[in-house]
């Protein structure tokens, strides 16, 4: 039923009338049946209506058109047929007899009545019986008004109770987590909290304990309630008995408005949906799009959204003076930026400015702030990277892989970060494809990560040794073991055709030289081989793609080109200009004397922290346009307070480089501005005009000049075709730029699988209740979108889009220092950014910035886990708590790359900008 | 034309002027008020001085005005506002929309919200016609609170509480008449009205005799029996 069904067919992703399909009932079933190969036929209430064989009766039932009520059926986890509140009649060799819809898969010329006096009885029944023991909370519980157990009980319950009794009590709520508190009382013990637990997200946090009516669902005494997902059990939890402490009784179902956005808070881009009353935003919840999220969201995009009211927040512009940083109005802050950007212009030339950052921007914002410093400014000094991703040219130019083209791989290679502390939901997403089909998981890793336990290998390399490793699985060096060898012959049967390389940057401490060496020797040897590039922060990739890289232009276009925005623009830089290490290492030599940081933060995010403060220090303007201060904000001269996400809207470009929208629900507080009109004012401070009065003329000028973007317009954006999100390059337009047949696996499907799991304003609509129609809803023929089909590259596509072209020379082998460790310094899901530091229900989950090495390091040492130890490297010394951790190899220590304090030493502090490997020392400190 | 004609014109004032004068002079003399009046909101409390609102915005929800404002927060453990674990930490009505049609009295699950028989409301700043928590909620002797520019008089405040409600509290019929309220600071717990099925004569409030003898006093020209 969710295994995705690769198929050729388009499937037409038109849209249905407007779509106002509830539920995804009515809409879906025409188009469907291209997918599947056959059909039977049921009789559901007298009616005859098709299924797809092996489907669930609940599933078959719901696209004709009839709901029947559930409490633990979810069409993402296994049945388990808990709450028997899906009792229909279905025809037996005896005749009718009661069976649960969401454990009975239909079959041809079944007969199933779902209103008859029986199920009307059963349905009393169970929730009578569920209601035995039930608070009834509902004024005070945050469910009530889109509780499933309220509505079903008001549809198909008995109206009156006959217990007259006293109910079970226990204490409540329990706070299990600084995320979520637990309400026992409220439980109707459906399972679906702790099937997520166990099924979806592999961490047990949460589990039944007791018998009878005694049974409770508690977490482990002696375990914490710690996962990244813990949020998806109080989205899917269908009554109060999970709720989510950032909205605790923050609003009512009744008072939410809601918009669809999509999370920018890692490159994974999940569906979501954002939840705004008096104008504060209170609450994401995960939509279901089967391309990307499947529904889940991780802890962190959906409760970072506190930050945007922290008391932190920056309002106002603001202007260093007295070495104090004090408000202005915008005309200040903006003449002044822009006299001494003319100072700097005048003296040095374009060439001494530089913007880094990029990727908290939307896709129109980058774009704007591209044509500003490449068209007005004259600098080609942009970066969207902090030199901890993968060059530009390398992400556009590999052969695309999508997210389901990893989960449906042959072999998917993953030599990347660990994925479950840097892109959450896709480590859920290749999760379940181990679990429901066996994927071939190989993954390259310097230590253990989530993704060990799932691999059929995981392969160890030593940082600095990765192109070794992968020549091993190459066959061009003799493999070091057996497993290497037994995944060589996988990996490169038939030239590498369906593997897939997920390929991103597993430690901050390395230089990219080793990856960048093991895409190239990859893309030659496995000519087959698709590519899913692993970026860090949100919209990276859109920043890319806007051009927010040296020597590239909007839509994946090279400088040197130029193409039509050589006239378009007016002019652009003469010369490919420098990436954020030159920038910075130029800045620092003083040959750079302006910079503007888009939401950058040098200070905690650059690999080599004394680098970007040298270079900080040494620019004479430090422009920052950021939401939130941050460790660099000491030395920014001039802050521009801008929009937040939900406070503009916009589109952004997920890894994969689909493009999808992010809604605005509120409006930025004080003097914030977008950050697209922050570069039109600053471009008209200058004397410019980037001819840009709304974001829909960005879209328009984007979709004109920039060939990757064609047909990306307005209209296309609001349609269901946008809103579903779209793999760039869209094709097959029509002569009026129409769009007409997608590319297989070019859509996703928006659509709500579980009425249960996107509450709100579904729930009270459903109830007649007047608001905003529906704005999640099933979009077309979803149900059958191809999420399987890979993208065919540049067939019928626009020409002239980048193609990378892999180095020749491999990179030396570092030696081996036997006295030294090597750091592997990755970033944790909770660290020290800003995200969750302003998130009050994240801050206190912050990992700890403790160094850990094979515990046979710390026997070498004498010393016990968790003391202080003494690390040195070549930029400076260290004082850090060191812990054994058997996960991570003798040879190597990991560290935190961004610490939760400000203060707290990251790895950053050890790093050399530019070295291939980081070695460390460690000492014992010094008795007392 | 004669002079008779013209007195002819004046008959009706003549025969008025030997009717029993009904004008009062108001507003120094007020008509008393019928129990169920909808008039100015209260907010209740316990007779421990814990408030009776929840925070649920229940009243909110069903206000066909919009004019509530209703949010929950944590209840202090040390010192809660309310039982249980939410409280209304704002509470709000604007008198410029509210037609007082009580149906956010009928909403209430904890009979928090009930109406006092002040009806007349003049202000001189809009603003004061948004009444918060601090001016709706009960004094501690369990008196509404007389704003300055609020013009009570005797027994305006009487008969608030919770059997005001229209409907029983579960919805249903034979609930009727039975007590489902809890006592109320100033008032105790009020005893259902007499004449309730069910209901033991001696327990019950006079208010029905009240309202009959109210009726009573209805001119027969206005549709009722006094004559
Ligand atoms: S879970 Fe639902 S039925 Fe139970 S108290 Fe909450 S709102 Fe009421
Ligand atoms: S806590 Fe919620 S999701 Fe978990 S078993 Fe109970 S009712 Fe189901
Ligand atoms: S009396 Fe009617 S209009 Fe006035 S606040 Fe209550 S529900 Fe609203
Ligand atoms: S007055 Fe009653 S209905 Fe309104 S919020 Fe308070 S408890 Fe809820
Ligand atoms: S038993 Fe079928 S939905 Fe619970």
């Amino acid at each position: 039923m969710t295994t995705p069904s690769p198929s050729p067919s388009p499937s037409g992703a038109a849209e249905v009338g407007g779509g106002a399909a509830q539920a995804g009932a009515s809409g879906a079933a025409a188009g469907d049946s291209g997918a599947a190969p056959q059909e039977v036929t049921i009789t559901l209430d007298g009616r005859e209506v098709a299924a797809r064989p092996g489907e669930l009766l609940i599933a078959a039932a719901e696209r004709a058109g009839v709901y029947i009520p559930r409490f633990c059926y979810h069409p993402r986890m296994r049945q388990v047929g808990m709450c028997r509140m899906c009792l229909v009649e279905v025809k037996g060799p005896r005749g009718f007899s009661l069976q649960p819809a969401c454990f009975q898969p239909v079959a041809n010329g079944m007969e199933v009545r779902t209103e008859s006096p029986a199920v009307k009885k059963a349905q009393d029944g169970v929730l009578e019986f569920l209601l035995v023991n039930h608070p009834l909370d509902c004024p005070v519980c945050d469910k009530g008004g889109e509780c499933p157990l309220q509505d079903q009980t008001l549809t198909f319950g008995p109206g009156e109770t006959r217990f007259v009794e006293e109910k079970r009590h226990w204490s409540k709520p329990i706070p299990v987590s600084s995320l979520v508190e637990l309400d026992r009382e409220r439980c109707i013990q459906c399972d679906r909290c702790t099937r997520f637990a166990k099924e979806v997200a592999g961490d047990p946090f949460i589990t039944f304990q007791g018998r009878g009516d005694h049974t409770e669902v508690n977490t482990f005494p002696d375990r914490p309630f710690a996962s990244y997902f813990s949020g998806n059990t109080v989205q899917i939890c269908p009554v109060g008995a999970l709720t989510a402490s950032a909205y605790r009784f923050k609003a009512r179902p009744w008072d939410l408005e809601q918009v669809e956005s999509t999370c920018t808070t890692c490159a994974l881009g999940c569906r979501m949906v954002v939840q705004s009353s008096s104008g504060e935003v209170v609450r994401h919840l995960g939509v279901d799009d089967e391309a990307v999220n499947h529904s889940w969201l991780c802890d962190k995009g959906r409760f970072a959204f506190e930050a945007s009211t922290a008391p932190s927040r920056r309002t106002h512009p603001l202007l260093r003076s007295d070495a104090r940083l004090r408000p202005v109005s915008w005309q200040v802050a903006l003449s002044e930026v822009a006299g001494r950007l003319r100072a700097v212009l005048a003296t040095d030339g374009p060439g001494a400015v530089g913007v880094l950052g990029g990727a908290r921007l939307t896709n129109e914002d980058a774009y704007a702030w591209a044509k500003l410093a490449k068209a007005v400014i004259g600098t080609d000094s942009v970066d969207a990277q902090l030199d901890d991703g993968l060059p530009a040219e390398l992400v556009a130019g590999l052969p695309p892989a999508t997210i389901a083209d990893a989960c449906a791989a042959k072999v998917l290679l993953f030599l990347g970060p660990d994925p479950r502390e840097e892109l959450p939901v896709l480590f859920l997403r290749l999760r379940g494809a181990v679990r429901d089909h066996g994927l071939d998981l190989v993954e390259l890793s310097p230590v253990d990560t989530s993704l060990t336990d799932l691999a059929r290998a995981s392969l160890r390399y030593r940082p600095g040794q990765l192109v070794d490793l992968v020549r091993q699985l190459l066959g061009s060096l003799p493999p070091a073991n057996p497993a290497v060898a037994a995944a060589r012959d996988r990996l490169v049967a038939g030239g590498g055709e369906g593997v897939v390389v997920a390929l991103g940057r597993s430690s901050i401490a390395e230089s990219e030289e080793q990856t960048v060496a093991a895409a190239g020797l990859l893309r030659r040897m496995l000519p087959g081989a698709t590519f899913l590039p692993l970026l860090r922060r949100g919209n990276v990739r859109g920043a890319l793609d806007a051009g927010l890289a040296p020597g590239l232009l909007p839509g994946r276009q090279r400088l040197a080109d130029g193409g039509a925005f050589a006239t378009a623009w007016g002019g652009l830089p003469g010369a490919p200009g420098r990436g954020a290490r030159a920038l910075l290492e130029a800045a620092a030599t003083g040959q750079v004397r302006a910079l503007f940081l888009l939401g950058a933060d040098p200070l905690s995010d650059f690999p080599d922290r004394s680098l970007a403060r040298r270079a900080l220090e040494a620019v004479e303007l430090v422009v920052s346009v950021e939401a939130h201060p941050n460790a660099s904000s000491e030395h920014v001269d001039v802050v521009l307070p801008a929009a937040a996400p939900s406070e503009r809207a916009g589109t952004t470009t997920n890894c994969e480089g689909r493009l999808s929208p992010v809604g605005q629900k509120v409006v930025a507080p004080g003097l914030a501005w977008p950050d697209w009109a922050i570069a039109v004012e600053l471009a008209a401070a200058l004397g410019a005009d980037l001819g840009f009065a709304s974001p829909a003329d960005i879209v328009a000028e984007r979709a004109r000049l920039a060939p990757l973007f064609a047909g990306v317009t307005s209209a296309v954006l609001a349609g269901t075709v946008g809103r579903m999100g779209a793999l760039l390059p869209l094709r097959g337009r029509g002569p009026d730029g129409e769009l007409g047949e997608w590319p297989a696996g070019a859509t996703g499907g928006l659509e709500r699988l579980d009425p249960m799991a996107v509450p709100g304003i579904a729930s009270v609509e459903s109830q007649g209740a007047p608001s905003e129609a529906g704005v999640v809803r099933a979009a077309g023929p979803v149900v059958a979108a191809p999420v399987g089909g890979r993208m065919a590259a540049g067939d019928d596509g626009p020409a002239a889009l980048l193609s990378w072209e892999p180095p020749e020379a491999l990179p030396a082998t570092p030696p081996v220092d036997a006295y030294s460790l090597r750091l592997v310094a990755a970033r944790r899901c909770y660290d020290g950014g800003t995200a969750v530091q302003a998130s009050p229900s994240l801050a206190a989950l912050a990992a700890s910035p403790a160094l850990r090495a094979h515990p046979s390091e710390l026997e070498r040492l004498g010393v016990a886990s968790g003391t202080k130890v003494a690390v040195r490297a070549a930029p400076g010394r260290l004082e850090l708590v060191l812990e054994a951790d058997a996960g991570v190899p003798k040879g190597v220590a990991v560290l935190g790359a961004v610490p939760p304090a400000a203060d707290a030493p990251g790895a950053s502090a050890l790093v050399r900008a530019g070295d291939p490997v980081t070695e460390i020392r460690l000492e014992t400190l010094e008795a007392g | 034309m004669g002079a008779l004609d013209a007195l002819k014109g004046f008959k009706v004032t003549f025969k008025q002027i030997f009717e029993p004068r009904v004008t009062s002079s108001y507003p120094d003399e007020k008509r008393p008020k019928p129990p169920r009046f909808h008039g100015r909101h209260v907010l209740n409390r316990y007779e421990d001085g814990m408030e009776k609102c929840i925070g649920c915005e229940l009243c909110a929800g069903v206000c066909p005005a919009d004019c509530i404002y209703v949010r929950g927060a944590d209840n202090p453990p040390d010192h809660p506002v309310s039982p249980g674990e939410r409280y209304g930490f704002v509470y709000e009505i604007n008198y410029l929309r509210c037609i007082h049609c009580d149906l956010c009295v009928e909403a209430c699950p904890t009979q928090a919200i009930t109406e006092s028989k002040l009806f007349e409301f003049s202000f001189t700043d809009r603003n004061d016609a948004i009444y918060t928590k601090a001016e709706l909620v009960v004094r501690d002797d369990g008196k509404p609170q007389q704003l300055p520019w609020e013009d009570w008089r005797e027994g305006d405040d009487l008969l608030t509480s919770g059997w005001m409600r229209a409907t029983s509290p579960a919805g249903v019929a034979d609930q009727e008449g039975r007590r489902h309220w809890s006592g109320e600071l100033g008032y105790g717990s009020r005893a259902p009205e007499r004449g309730q099925s069910g209901l033991d004569p001696a327990e019950a409030s006079p208010s029905l005799e009240l309202r009959k003898e109210e009726a009573a006093k209805i001119p027969v020209r206005f549709g009722g029996r006094a004559r």
